[in-house]
């Protein structure tokens, strides 16, 4: 296949500063990075090391300012404003910190909404497709729900549902469990897991927890802009090894 | 993302924020409601008023006695300044044709069988029913053979008519006015108010059988018309009358002419015109500020959103539509309520007013609806679009960031 071939995300360089007013505030200074198909990954790091930056880049919620980004092989830069909805309806998915769901709508509506703007899927497919979402992160009984009626883990897998719904190649996380108490946090990374213990989807993670990060297979440590650390684990024993040495 | 879409997303967006769609529909409806009703009820008050001044014909001139208004202070001098020979005299000019005296009689009032009334009564000539154009609703008007005669004849306008004999034919009754009885020849269509007095309460009998009953020497009116050049016409009334009342200084007449009435009137319809328009802007202006308001404090929220429907793969195209049909439904549905509305209060005022000023009447004002519902639009598109489209363009990140 050539998705063997060729990694799903690659940067080259990957640069982001942002500007106010003259100011430049480097971020990003120059990742290299290669995530490959069905992996799931954990981003950690200090506060202010860039990951929400780094992740808004790769999930095409952001430009970066300089250096290469490769979707599948292929230069993100001069993709038209157009061909990006494209993959941002079809191929990746963000879940935030902050939820960020339609108000004074439902939970249904809510995870309805990427459909509409999905290229292929049918619009009398959605109601089946956004409940089977709702269900998977056993939401099934609060569908009908609005969402300032539902506990912040309730919303959050509202949100998880809403990213899952078009079945697309990533879902990226970006400390989903940050705004939740431990309890529904864990209920969220259970829903997270389970995601990708079914197959075919690439999963990355940011968190600022040890225990979360250990669902991943390979934890990237950012410091400073920089990738500090990147480690594989191939055995639970291994891993520990690895994390100890980047300590 | 299909069209239906589109409208659905509309649609359940403006049905999320429904208060944020009543209020801007609201601003809409004062708008436009408030442009349609003033302007209507306006051009209902100019052509009530401008019905009123009816111009007296571009030939015409009417000559008073006494003197014009500031040149004596308030002095009633020279009431009784034009007599019958000056008449004569005034008849004997080429200029002029039409001649027609006039005398008022005190008389206080007129009966018929049982019924009474209180008529204005006029002595007169044939040519003052052509110089002010009234028209006989049955039987005729006074002739010359009438004035030769010094008949006790009469001519009623409309409103005498149905006080003295309501449905019955009054043409050939007899009836009495002040201690005289005089036939009644002919009845005048009714003309309603002009300068606000009522028209349709006259008698007119002949001016030498007025002058044979009162014994007055003077006349309280004349009325006549230009033969050729008005100008020389009107400077020849003049002349002659100063001549002959011997006058080195201030007139004891006036001149009224068709110049000066067109003078008026010109000025009370420009004076009603920008007065009515003011309002007009001023309603669009407070409509205008609580739109832009409502959909300013909007920005931020909607930014978020757009951004957010960006993130799940909305194209700018997706939101700019979305946007543009919530904003034309807003502005379409409430500017169609505020012009209704407008012209159902605009209905009420007429129906109310109507009952005291029957010359009231509802006027439609298809130019100011047409700016009002244009301004509304430019209104709810303008302020409704350009954050929109500002935020479209945004990355999906800096749009969910917005503050
Ligand atoms: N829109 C922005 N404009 C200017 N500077 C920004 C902006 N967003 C982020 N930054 C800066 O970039 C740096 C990295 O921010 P980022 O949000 O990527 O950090 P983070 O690693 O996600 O931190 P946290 O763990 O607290 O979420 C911070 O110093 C921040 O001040
Ligand atoms: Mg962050």
């Amino acid at each position: 296949m050539a998705s063997k071939q060729v990694p799903l995300i690659e940067t080259v360089d990957l640069r982001k500063s942002y500007f106010s007013e003259e100011l430049e505030t480097a971020v990003l200074h120059g990742l290299n990075l290669t995530i490959n198909e069905e992996e799931f990954v954990s981003i950690m790091g200090p506060s202010g090391s860039g990951k929400s930056t780094l992740m808004h880049i790769l999930g095409f919620l952001d430009q970066p300012t300089s250096g290469k980004y490769l979707f599948r092989g292929e230069a993100t830069r001069t993709m038209t404003d157009d061909e990006l909805a494209a993959i941002r309806a079809t191929r990746v998915s963000f879940v935030f910190q902050a939820f960020n769901l339609l108000p004074r709508t439902t939970v249904l509506e809510n995870v309805m909404l990427p459909l509409l703007y999905h290229p292929t899927i049918p619009a009398s497919e959605r109601r089946d497709r956004a409940m089977h979402a709702i269900e998977t992160v056993g939401l099934g009984d609060r569908a009908t729900y609005y969402t300032n009626q539902l506990s912040g883990g309730q919303q959050q897998r509202t949100a998880i549902a809403r990213a899952l719904v078009t079945e697309p190649d990533v879902i990226f996380a970006d400390e989903p469990t940050g705004n939740l108490d431990s309890k529904s946090g864990n209920q969220v990374m259970e829903a997270i897991q389970e995601l990708h213990a079914a197959g075919g989807r690439t999963i990355i993670l940011v968190t600022h927890e040890q225990n979360t990060a250990q669902h991943a297979k390979r934890i990237i440590h950012l410091r400073d802009g920089h990738i500090d650390s990147d480690t594989t684990k191939f055995k639970r024993l291994n891993a520990k090894k690895n994390h100890n040495l980047t300590k | 993302m299909l069209v239906i879409d589109t409208f659905q997303a509309a649609r359940k967006s403006l049905d999320r924020n429904r208060n944020r769609a009543m209020l801007t529909m609201l601003g809409v409806i004062i708008g436009v409601g408030s442009v349609v009703l003033m302007t209507s009820v306006g051009a209902s008050m100019e052509e009530l008023i401008l019905g009123q001044i009816s111009s007296i014909g571009a030939q015409s001139m009417v000559i008073f006695p006494g003197q014009q208004e500031g040149a004596e202070g308030t002095v009633q001098a020279g009431f009784d300044s034009i007599t019958f020979s000056d008449i004569e005299a005034l008849e004997k000019l080429d200029t002029v044709t039409s001649i027609a005296p006039a005398m008022f009689l005190p008389v206080p009032q007129a009966t018929y069988g049982r019924e009474t009334t209180e008529p204005r009564v006029i002595g007169t000539v044939p040519n003052y029913f052509r110089n002010r154009e009234l028209t006989l609703s049955a039987g005729r008007l006074l002739e010359d053979a009438d004035i030769r005669g010094a008949r006790n004849v009469v001519v009623l306008s409309s409103e005498i008519v149905d006080d003295l004999f309501g449905k019955q034919d009054p043409i050939g009754k007899r009836i009495k006015i002040g201690s005289r009885f005089y036939e009644v020849v002919g009845t005048l269509e009714s003309v309603g108010t002009q300068f606000f007095q009522n028209a349709d309460e006259f008698v007119f009998i002949p001016l030498s059988t007025a002058r044979a009953q009162t014994g007055q020497k003077y006349l309280n009116v004349v009325s006549l018309q230009a033969v050729g050049n008005f100008d020389l016409a009107q400077s020849d009334v003049e002349t002659l009358l100063r001549k002959r009342h011997g006058i080195v200084g201030d007139d004891d007449f006036i001149v009224r002419t068709s110049a000066q009435a067109n003078d008026i009137l010109g000025a009370v319809s420009l004076g009603l015109t920008l007065f009515i328009t003011t309002i007009a802007g001023i309603s669009l202006i407070v409509g205008g500020i609580g739109i832009m308001n409502i959909m300013l404090v909007a920005v931020s929220e909607r930014t978020r959103e757009i951004g957010l429907r960006k993130a799940v793969g909305a194209k700018r195209r997706d939101i700019l539509l979305q946007f543009l049909i919530e904003a034309i439904a807003l502005t379409v549905i409430a500017g169609m309520i505020g012009v209704f509305l407008g012209l159902a209060l605009a209905g009420l005022v007429a129906g109310i007013v109507d009952k005291f000023l029957p010359t009231y009447d509802f006027v439609l004002s298809l130019p100011s609806i047409g700016i009002a519902l244009c301004m509304a639009f430019a209104t709810g598109l303008g302020f409704g679009l350009y954050p929109a489209r500002k935020a479209a363009l945004l990355s999906p990140m800096n749009a969910l960031r917005y503050e």
